[in-house]
């Protein structure tokens, strides 16, 4: 797979100072994907975004573009171009100085700027907007002007960094499709940084979870959703609800201890890696069946049952959330019809939901997002 | 109404001191220099004109390359300190730039006037060196030396405000115009200093007015004619006891800085809204 890469890094290792961000990284991305980076602030993934583009040295490591070493080379020789969190549009120049700027540096010739600057206007819906400084323009359209301007000099890679973070909730749905619809047209590789585990879905091919500075996860939007590969990989993609149990590998079989509050489960492997002794339980809330006390409906097999005390409801919309409560533990499950608050409650797990993984040594403690 | 009078109460310190140590003498001064004899008229005024007429071109143009110099200098230094990749040269500049703030225009001119004479520190270090012979030195200790002079003291004041407004620039657009291809010249010239004209300006008028109003350098460095008007105003009061004359060169200095100052409060206007 790396040797068909378009785009790949190698054991690179990327720091300010005697702080090493990103330690011995590896990825690979091929022509005309669509790559988001996804993780909570901190975790390296701007940085990582920045060597890519030039602006941070690595200490050690390679990166290659179609099988050329650019590790060493500026940031314009690099066949890429960069839109910026906070746009970085130039605001004593208009909208189509700022488009055009690349092209002027080309030393092009004005007739071609300006045809490729209407191009670009009519594409992302500018037209008439030319003759405006950025101060004039709504956030979407800077950041469609901002968008206008990497496009422009026709890069072969695009590097998004967190370019919807600073828009409306509503613009940035619509900005979303806008820009995935785009990159598939002009079918350029594309590199997202994002915070947003929804916008990483709804827009990339490939979705690449950063942690720390390792990458945790890499994979399909549905394959990180449904087959998280780590708990931190299993919270960040909204299995916040966590359990602590005992597990028992056997062969193709998990057998779950019985707890104070459930009874004892046998479900499929399905091909985890998991040894026995102290394990994490992660679910979404969204995931799991919520039945009164005295429904004797079977559960199915595999699927872990728990037993607990409504502690409260809300409703946040399409469905009721309830706080159930386990002993000290509280989880959250949803429902379509409400339960009483302090009714007692089955909780069900479907086996598939139910992601299973070695209790950490020492602390278990989870990512808050 | 109690309110009212505590708040007239609260501002009457203030106010009388502008009016009593700065619009009063100002006021004294501008009448001063239309005073002649016993009578009031422009006598003072064409007497400056027929003497200092050259005194005055010669303080505008000294003081005008001056501001231009000023200005490329610390465009030059800011745009190193902002755009430069050698850690190390930015740090030692960063340190070194400042320091002629801190000497006071009188030993800038001390210290100027020992370094640029004919037979001063600089042309001994270039004769020893071999550069020149002791027939070829030319001393220094005429316009361009109150050029150098402030030059060299006033450059570090508009750098420090230059290189401020530099640094909180939005970094990103200069690493957008780099991602694009832009040598660190073109950020500079087209990136950078569009983005803090105004800080720019700002800076260099305030420069202007300081150097209008400075005596001890061209005292030091070039008192005989033709010389700045500061020189000749301060010759009029102490050797001739001439107040008028003073006065009206003093007004005439004024009026030149006027206009410079009419930019900055236009500026400063323009930024506020």
């Amino acid at each position: 797979m790396n040797d068909q890469a378009f785009l790949k890094v190698e054991r690179m290792s990327v720091g300010y100072g005697s702080t090493t961000v990103l330690d011995n990284l590896d990825l690979a991305i091929h022509k005309g994907e669509f790559v988001a980076l996804l993780g909570s602030s901190g975790c390296g993934k701007t940085t990582l975004l920045r060597t890519i583009a030039g602006f941070s040295k690595p200490f050690n490591g390679s990166i290659h573009v179609a099988n050329r070493d650019v590790t060493q080379m500026p940031p314009d020789k690099r066949g890429m171009a960069l839109v910026f969190q906070s746009y970085a549009l130039w605001p004593h120049m208009t909208v189509a100085q700022n488009i055009g700027y690349g092209l002027k540096l080309q030393k092009r010739s004005k007739d071609v700027i300006d045809a490729r600057v209407n191009e670009m206007q009519n594409l992302l819906g500018l037209g008439g907007l030319g003759a405006r400084k950025p101060a004039q323009l709504s956030g979407g359209q800077r950041q469609r002007v901002a968008l206008g301007r990497a496009l422009a000099i026709d890069p072969e890679i695009l590097l998004l960094d967190e370019p919807l973070s600073n828009l409306d909730a509503r613009i940035r749905l619509t900005v979303r499709h806008e820009i995935r619809s785009l990159q598939k047209r002009l079918g350029i590789t594309a590199i997202h940084v994002t915070h947003d585990r929804e916008e990483a879905m709804v827009m990339a091919d490939r979705i690449v979870i950063m942690n720390a500075g390792r990458i945790e996860q890499q994979g399909t939007p549905e394959e990180v959703y449904n087959k998280p590969a780590s708990p931190f990989v299993a919270a960040f993609m909204g299995a916040e609800n966590l359990l602590s149990m005992q597990a028992r590998v056997n062969g193709d079989q998990i057998e779950l201890a019985e707890g104070a509050f459930n009874p004892s489960t046998v479900t499929a492997r399905s091909g985890r890696s998991l040894a026995s002794g102290p394990v994490q339980l992660r679910f979404r809330a969204e995931a799991a069946r919520l039945a009164g006390s005295r429904d004797t409906a079977s559960a199915e097999p595999g699927s872990l049952e728990l037993r607990g005390q409504i502690a409260s409801v809300s409703y946040p919309g399409g469905h009721w959330r309830h706080a159930v409560r386990l002993g000290t533990d509280e989880i959250l499950v949803d429902a379509d019809t409400a339960f009483a608050e302090g009714e007692t409650v089955k909780v069900r797990i479907p086996a598939q939901s139910l992601f299973i993984f070695n209790a950490p040594q020492g602390s278990a403690a989870a990512p808050a997002h | 109404m109690q309110k009212r009078l505590l708040a007239i109460l609260l501002v009457i310190p203030a106010l009388v001191m502008i009016v009593l140590f700065f619009i009063v003498p100002l006021g004294a001064s501008v009448v001063g220099a239309f005073v002649v004899g016993d009578t009031y008229g422009l006598g003072n005024f064409s007497k400056s004109f027929e003497l200092y007429s050259s005194d005055m071109i010669f303080t505008l143009l000294i003081v005008g390359v001056s501001t231009l110099l000023i200005g490329l200098f610390s465009i030059a230094i800011g745009g190193y300190l902002t755009l430069g990749e050698n850690q190390r040269a930015v740090a030692v500049l960063r340190w070194l730039y400042r320091w002629p703030m801190f000497i006071p225009f009188i030993v800038v001119g001390q210290i100027l006037r020992t370094f640029l004479a004919k037979n001063g520190l600089m042309n001994n270090i270039l004769v020893s060196l071999g550069v020149l012979t002791p027939l070829q030195t030319v001393g220094f200790l005429d316009w361009r030396g109150i050029v150098i002079a402030f030059v060299w003291k006033q450059t570090p004041f508009v750098t420090l405000l230059v290189a401020g407004a530099m640094a909180s620039l939005d970094r990103s657009t200069i690493e957008a115009a780099r991602n694009l291809g832009a040598s660190r010249l073109r950020i500079l010239i087209e990136i950078v200093l569009p983005q803090i004209t105004g800080t720019l300006l700002v800076g260099l008028i305030l420069s202007f007015v300081t150097m209008m109003s400075v005596l001890s350098v061209p005292l030091m460095i070039n008192a005989q004619s033709p010389t700045m008007l500061t020189a000749d105003i301060a010759f009029r009061i102490n050797a001739h006891g001439d107040y008028g004359v003073a006065n009206a060169l003093g007004m005439i200095s004024l009026l030149l800085t006027a206009g410079v100052a009419l930019i900055y409060l236009r500026q400063s206007v323009k930024d506020r809204s």
